[in-house]
């Protein structure tokens, strides 16, 4: 069966015209000194506030919303003052493709996408008896009588398998958190800033072995925002509209609890399934793509997305990092912004913004040159979702 | 038995699981057989994956598989597991085709080898419940 690609008519059909997000240095240092700075929809607020600002539109403006997963939809529009002609609910991926469906079908014209979340001053736990979703989630109950819990432990136990069917070593691994912390540096809304190397990342400690503390996610406070609009006002009232090129997802839900989808061929068919969609409709290719995006609750997800998208043989992606490079100076730019790892745990929202400036040419010192074409990536829960931004 | 240490998690018993469970109680490990296709899973489901019967019974299997991953916590995240800490969960591919999660019995190998041939031990918590975990086979 080929399925070129997901949604052709989606080609360019909408346009990312406004960025925003909350402060998430000063809130991390607030949070650590005891602080709650705001909660969930106050970080959201802020971050539309912000990107209203950046797209120069005005509130009334907006006639359809998305609210990210950490916020319920209708208080989320009551505080925001919002009563839009469509809405809905995604994830930061979804959010950003839902949009781009309800312009096209013509429900609404001028999106905003708005996610907030007070996860570290909330104290939201990802393991334990409190676990977040827990309850929906069967694998994150499922094995408790064995000890088995966390997100970074199913990641964890993927890269035990993946580095043994790969001949992958954890210093190679290391590699990714190494040039997440190249790039954060040189981004003054990161929170982890200081630069590391693969002795540092070999020294620290194991959370889940074989994952150490640097393959890990931050855990904070925030909020991002972006407005959508259809293709032709974008460019009317935006100097740089960056298009939504591409879409593709696959999903593997048999198996998902006894882990078989992500412990037996690591997402490897879903991802080449999204890909091929999404080159199909962006009409190019991963040669093409000049910043990479990876979510990355755990830097697992990152060797797992070169493999899967592409940008090297099944089975290089240790030497890929090793030799090529994703850090500032390597071949292939990824996670320009720092990503979960040390610029903001903001559940790939944080991406799409860097996504943003990347093509827009905002970023400063980490600005890669000429950036055209921006792929972001996810395999979260079972969804390989690729998504090309392009100016 | 001391009472004074928190309770380690329990699992979820249920109409679906609860023949899992019963049948480790009698020391027999054994996965969710689909009457009519005969396809076999785990954990249990309300249908069967392949064909979507509902007519499903939990068949005995030969306790046997090969390790595919493993994992070893330095952080306890409940505190009814903070003696334990470091510990180790193995996940098993049983020779009928199913993953099982599951821990190793007694002291873990240092440096477990995946793809070791791996049998199931049952380890009883209390009269309710007994936990399937798998030693290393020669």
């Amino acid at each position: 069966m080929s399925t070129p690609s997901e949604a052709p008519r989606l080609r360019r059909a909408a346009a990312v015209v406004g960025i925003g997000h909350s402060d998430w240095v000063r809130d991390w240092s607030r949070a650590r000194a005891g602080e709650k700075p705001a909660d969930s929809y106050g970080y959201g607020m802020q971050a539309f506030s912000a990107a209203l600002k950046d797209s120069g539109l005005r509130r009334e403006d907006v006639d359809g919303l998305i609210a990210g997963p950490t916020t319920a939809y209708e208080r989320l529009g009551e505080v925001l003052g919002i009563n839009p002609r469509w809405g809905d609910q995604a994830d930061a991926v979804l959010s950003v493709v839902q949009a781009c469906s309800a312009i096209e079908s013509g429900l609404a014209d001028v999106v905003a996408i708005v996610y907030g979340n007070d996860q570290r001053t909330a104290g939201t736990q990802y393991g334990g008896p409190q676990a977040m979703g827990g309850d929906a989630f069967l694998s994150y109950v499922y094995h408790a009588p064995w000890g088995l819990t966390s997100q970074g432990a199913l990641y964890a136990l993927t890269f035990q398998a993946y580095k043994n069917a790969r001949g992958m070593t954890e210093a190679e691994l290391g590699e990714v958190a190494v040039a997440q912390r190249g790039w954060s540096s040189m981004n003054p809304n990161a929170i982890m800033r200081k630069r590391i190397t693969v002795e540092d990342y070999m020294a620290s400690r194991y959370v889940c072995e074989p994952l150490h503390l640097f393959d890990y996610c931050l855990i904070n406070d925030g909020g991002v925002a972006m407005i959508i609009a259809e293709a032709e006002y974008a460019k009317r009232i935006c100097e740089t509209p960056v298009f939504i090129q591409g879409i593709g997802r696959s999903d593997l839900n048999r198996g998902a609890t006894s882990l078989e989808p992500r412990l037996t061929d690591f997402y490897l068919p879903a991802q080449q399934q999204a890909a091929a969609r999404s080159y199909a409709m962006a009409g190019f290719g991963p040669e093409d793509i000049d910043v990479l995006q990876v979510y990355d609750s755990f830097s697992v997800h990152v060797p797992l997305a070169l493999e899967g998208y592409g940008y090297c043989a099944v089975g290089d992606a240790g030497k890929f990092l090793r030799e090529r490079g994703i850090g500032p100076g390597g071949k292939l730019p990824t996670n320009t912004g720092g990503g979960h790892l040390s610029e903001t745990y903001m559940q790939g929202w944080a991406h799409q913004i860097e996504c943003v400036r990347q093509l827009r040419g905002t970023c400063g010192e980490r600005q890669v040159p000429d950036c055209r074409h921006v792929h972001y990536t996810s395999d979260v829960a079972g969804k390989a979702v690729s998504l090309i931004y392009s100016r | 038995m001391d009472t004074s240490l928190p309770a380690k998690p329990r699992p979820h018993i249920n109409a679906i699981s609860r023949g899992f469970w019963e049948n480790c109680r009698r020391g027999i490990l054994s996965v969710q057989r689909c009457d009519d296709c005969g396809h076999q899973h785990y954990p249990g489901a309300p249908v069967c994956p392949s064909c979507l019967s509902s007519r499903q019974s939990w068949a005995p299997i030969s306790g046997r598989g090969t390790l595919v991953s493993w994992v070893r916590f330095h952080r306890a995240y409940w505190d009814s597991f903070r003696a334990d800490v470091p510990y180790a969960v193995c996940l098993v591919k049983l020779d009928e085709g199913p993953l099982m999660l599951s821990n190793f019995a007694g002291d873990a190998p240092a440096e477990p080898t995946i793809g070791a041939l791996l049998e199931v031990v049952f380890e009883k918590v209390d009269s309710d419940l007994t936990l399937p975990k798998f030693r290393v086979r020669d």
